[in-house]
């Protein structure tokens, strides 16, 4: 009887001992920051252990509501995330349509697109910034100046927040064209061969093929890549801590840039975790709109 | 029974094996223990017990002042002390304050620190730092010791939160070939600088006159003060009529006609080919830097000439900033005797002698009237510079300070604010953060 | 005969639009390559060449012995392999309990899993910091790793759980019928059944390890713990930034994720694909 009972709890314990030890982990590092994290940006963080903080309730809060450089921030993560969004998605799609048409090179290609999404943000930073070199003898200046005559004279690219932002938007493309290809062909594959061979028989070109049969088909696929781009896009931090460290006077910093510094370079901890609260809010809100697009997905097939 | 319990012990121990591994890999590579016990000479009188001390400094990862300080200074005062290890640390400069911040948050500061001495006040207000005048029994022998200026940065409320290591400025700094093509000597006087920037750029059109990276204070202030402006008063109370005060707008407008007329380089708005870059391949003329700029350009350029000269005086003379580091001791170490005995070491005439060999002036009195100082092939122009030379103001609020200078900075060479205008805001937002 | 030609015409406009894109994709990876190649004095030459004049080998010897690169390099292995294989071991104990079993907890738990996989990384930084400095992990690699692994098994339990759940389950029921546990029908049945699930999560936590910056960043200071993205972008300084060792390094760092993906492309692609699942 005893022993029954044991073994029954035993039971009921087994789903319980595989998942404890990996969920310790997320209570420790994820459960818990979080809501210290809530917890700090409630207060003028003391960055001196041991010391007393002053609490202000939500005013860190009201502060990143009137802090017109945050607003900047916001601003330029948002726009970061339309150019390079679209910028993926266009140039993504297009390279997919082509590569699923080539006769022969497929993998080459598909390898060569691919060899930027496995590079570390680092390196890629690091190069763009180089590329990007203001001087004459900077890479993009002179292929842009000599090689194409496209320009009359070198630009200062990252001296301005306005072409600083192209070398960021080109490297967020750049680095992200060979992923969403990979998800586009997925999905071209899965479209019958028989379909593009009816609508050559009809008379169709390739371009209206792909206008009418592909794309339209391709709609799902690319609402749900978007979406996650553009949460990804979001928390876009390192090319901006590499390449412009948010200058010139904060215009190109995002939200992620600007949290770091608050937090760790005005060693403002309660004001940088409000913020952060404030971009987990924004991811979470994009995330529940992808949840509904995935749900009206299911239901459609 | 026994055997449903296995998953729960073969879960704990492939974990805490993998966490031993892992915490085991980490910890077994460091870097194996090169003291040599030979070269004991007095037993530590200091430190009963072993101790390690850690000593966070910014001298350059790769530059002779490292070498010179993990080669040769530290076995020497570990061979002296055999119960202190010195860890010491790189840290880069721009990442300096935010790592120290982070340590000290984490309650894991070093013991000791050297700081640029514009950082002490603010460490010092922050309750980081320990009062070396208190904590140091042989604290007034060093008053004597050692230069004034430089002790004096270490002052805040009523004590001294560290002791100076190295002190410098920065001198006009020109490439001799290119100023020949063009037929011009040095600058005296800033009024000689459009008319040889003409000049120059008429011999050799794809180079700058001058170079610099950026418009904060360490930049700027020579300009400012070579004008005769300034940024606060001298109690730091108010920087209106002082940064906005007619001086200092005439310096900023002088710079931005320099900038307009392409004789200062587009590295000043934040990029573009590094400053020694510039200087090494023959595209910037000149540049308004420190000693180091010696070892830095001598070892990426081997064969370029360097040649130096005062920075050019305005109205108000030839005025540079006083740079330098001290050492600091943190309130949060557990080894204050053993760290205060390498603090004692840092200034010793050895290691200030030693440091001077690799580019760095040394802060002792003694020294500076050494012949080695005196014969020295540019230490003397240094030190010259020195005696005009000013501090950057002492107050712990100055990194905010400096970002509001840079800004203004920043706005009156993109023309999008008058020198005038910028600088009237930029002094009302100062005077905001003295109140 | 018209037709042929429509179709030759299409592919040589197809081959040109790749072929340009191709150079887009290479031209800074070669540049790159170049200029690792190439003396300070050439850094910023006019032209800006891709093949270097008189190539030298001074900015890899540089990278390798004068700044501890062989060290970084040993602890960014150490950190990936450490943080993968406690990730694909924690993470396919918990899938397996969230497939095969039915429990009070499981829709909460599942439900906070979720929430986690979209919880951008660096926001939590500040507690995780201050968390990591309580417990004495600042500076030391298994403060990093330890981070890593928390980071990495939300999506990783997310994906497999899917996997898994796919699986037959007919094996594990005659295994059950002869009295097997439920560690051994873990240990012997559903872990060999998952190895192509299993290469994804490895391959996507053990990139994400590899490439990780801002955490290892904060939380590293000695110059000899740094991981391979730390001290690459110590390379890149204020005064100087040499960019030939910048490059030498980056090389020698990439070199290692570009061959592997070369190599196993499929599990590659996946684990990436996998990789943006994560919000």
């Amino acid at each position: 009887m005893i022993d029954a009972m044991k073994s029954k709890i035993l039971k009921n314990l087994t789903p319980y001992l595989f998942i404890l030890p990996g969920f310790a982990f997320l209570l420790f590092w994820i459960v818990f920051p979080m809501i210290k994290a809530f917890q700090i940006s409630l207060f003028e963080w003391n960055v001196m252990p041991n010391s007393s903080s002053i609490f202000l309730g939500i005013q860190n809060y009201v502060r990143a509501a009137k802090d017109s450089l945050f607003w900047l921030a916001v601003k330029n993560s948002f726009f970061y995330a339309l150019a390079t969004v679209i910028g993926q998605l266009f140039l993504g799609l297009l390279v997919a349509i082509i590569l699923d048409r080539i006769a022969h090179g497929k993998i080459f290609f598909r390898t060569l697109y691919y060899l930027p999404v496995v590079t570390s943000w680092v390196v890629c930073s690091l190069l763009f910034k180089f590329i990007f070199n203001s001087s004459p003898a900077g890479l993009v200046n002179y292929v842009l100046v000599k090689s194409l005559h496209l320009l009359p004279k070198p630009v200062t690219w990252l001296n301005e927040p306005g072409t600083a932002f192209i070398a960021l938007y080109a490297l967020g493309i750049w680095k992200g064209i060979g992923w969403t290809m990979v998800i586009f062909l997925a999905a071209i594959q899965a479209i019958p061969e028989d379909l593009h061979q009816a609508a050559l028989v009809d008379g169709a070109n390739e371009w209206q093929y792909a206008r009418k049969i592909t794309i339209p088909l391709l709609i799902p696929t690319i609402v749900l890549t978007s979406i996650m781009l553009t949460i990804g896009a979001f928390q876009t931090y390192i090319p901006i801590a590499l390449i412009t460290r948010g200058n010139p006077i904060h215009r190109t910093e995002v939200i992620l840039s600007y949290m770091y510094e608050q937090a760790f370079s005005n060693r403002d901890f309660g004001y940088g975790s409000a913020l952060s609260y404030i971009l987990i809010l924004i991811v979470f809100t994009i995330s529940q709109i992808q949840m509904k697009f995935k749900k009206e997905e299911n239901q459609l097939y | 029974m026994k055997k449903k319990l296995t998953p729960i012990f073969g879960i704990a121990i492939v974990f805490a094996l993998l966490l031993c591994a892992c915490g085991g890999m980490a910890v077994g590579k460091s870097a194996a223990d090169e003291s040599s016990d030979s070269d004991i000479v007095e037993p530590a009188e200091v430190v009963a017990e072993p101790v390690t001390i850690t000593f966070w400094h910014t001298y350059n990862e790769i530059s002779p002042e490292n070498e010179m300080l993990m080669n040769t200074l530290i076995p020497l005062f570990e061979a002296e002390h055999p119960n202190i290890k010195v860890e010491s640390l790189p840290v880069a400069y721009e990442d300096f304050r935010t790592k120290l911040f982070t340590s000290i948050s984490g309650g894991v500061a070093p013991d000791l620190a050297r700081i640029d001495i514009i950082w002490t006040p603010e460490l010092a207000d922050m309750g980081a730092l320990a009062s070396i005048d208190e904590e140091m029994s042989d604290f007034a022998d060093y008053m004597d010791l050692l230069f004034a200026g430089p002790l004096a940065t270490n002052f805040w409320n009523g004590h001294y939160y560290g002791l100076p290591l190295d002190t410098n400025t920065k001198l006009w700094f020109y490439n001799k070939a290119l100023y020949d093509s063009a037929g011009i000597t040095a600058p005296a006087s800033v009024d000689e600088m459009l008319d040889q920037c003409q000049m120059l750029k008429a011999a050799n059109p794809d180079v700058y006159y001058f170079a610099t990276d950026g418009t904060w204070a360490w930049v700027v202030l020579p300009w400012i003060w070579s004008f005769g402006g300034d940024i606060t008063d001298v109690e730091v109370t108010t920087a209106t009529g002082y940064l906005n005060g007619a001086q200092t707008v005439a310096a900023f407008e002088f710079l931005k006609e320099l900038y307009d007329q392409g004789c200062i380089a587009p590295v000043i708005m934040g990029s573009g080919i590094d400053t020694f870059a510039g200087y090494g391949q023959d595209v910037y003329a000149s540049l308004d830097n420190g000693p180091w700029t010696f070892p830095i350009v001598e070892s990426q350029f081997p064969d370029k000439e360097i040649s130096i000269s005062p920075f050019p005086a305005g109205a108000g003379g030839s005025i540079n900033v006083v740079g330098g580091e001290n050492i600091v001791l943190f309130q949060q170490s557990e080894n204050k005797e053993a760290a205060m005995e390498f603090l004692r070491f840092v200034l010793s005439k050895k290691y200030q002698e030693k440091m001077a060999e690799v580019g760095q002036l040394p802060v002792r009195v003694d020294l500076i009237e050494s012949d080695f100082i005196k014969n020295h092939e540019y230490y003397g122009m240094f030190l010259e510079q020195l005696k005009t030379s000013k501090s950057r103001t002492a107050h712990p609020k100055w990194s905010q300070m400096d970002e509001i200078i840079t800004n203004a900075g920043q706005l009156i060479l993109r023309n999008e604010k008058s020198a005038q205008e910028a600088l009237d805001e930029a002094a009302a937002q100062i005077d905001e953060l003295l109140k | 005969m018209k037709k042929i030609f429509k179709y030759c015409i299409n592919q040589v406009a197809f081959y040109l639009v790749l072929i340009f894109f191709a150079l887009i994709t290479a031209a800074p990876f070669l540049y790159m390559i170049g200029t690792s190649f190439k003396g300070q004095s050439f850094i910023f030459e006019y032209p800006p060449k891709f093949i270097p004049d008189q190539p030298t080998l001074r900015n890899f010897i540089v990278a390798w012995t004068s700044r501890r690169f062989d060290k970084f390099f040993l602890n960014s292995v150490v950190v990936t392999l450490c943080s993968t294989i406690s990730v694909v071991f924690l993470s396919s104990l918990m899938a397996y309990g969230f497939s095969r079993f039915q429990f009070r907890l499981k829709g909460f738990l599942n439900g906070s899993i979720r929430i986690f996989m979209m919880m951008p990384a660096m926001t939590l930084i500040i507690p995780q910091f201050i968390l990591a400095s309580k417990l004495d992990l600042i500076n030391t690699l298994p403060g990093v790793i330890l981070v890593y692994i928390a980071q990495n098994i939300p999506l990783c339990v997310f994906l497999l759980t899917g996997f898994m759940q796919q699986l037959p389950r007919e094996l594990e029921e005659a295994a059950e019928i002869d009295g097997a546990s439920p560690w051994e029908i873990y240990r012997t049945i559903i872990m060999p059944l998952s190895k192509p699930a299993l290469a994804t999560i490895a391959i996507f936590s053990s990139l994400g390890a590899w490439d990780e910056y801002v955490w290892a960043m904060t939380i590293l200071n000695d110059p000899e713990k740094r991981t391979l993205p730390v001290g690459i972008a110590a390379f890149h300084g204020q005064y100087l930034t040499d960019w030939g060792v910048v490059f030498a390094a980056s090389l020698i760092a990439i070199t290692p994720i570009i061959l592997l993906f070369i190599f196993m492309q499929k599990y590659f692609i996946k684990g990436i694909m996998a990789g943006s699942l994560k919000g």
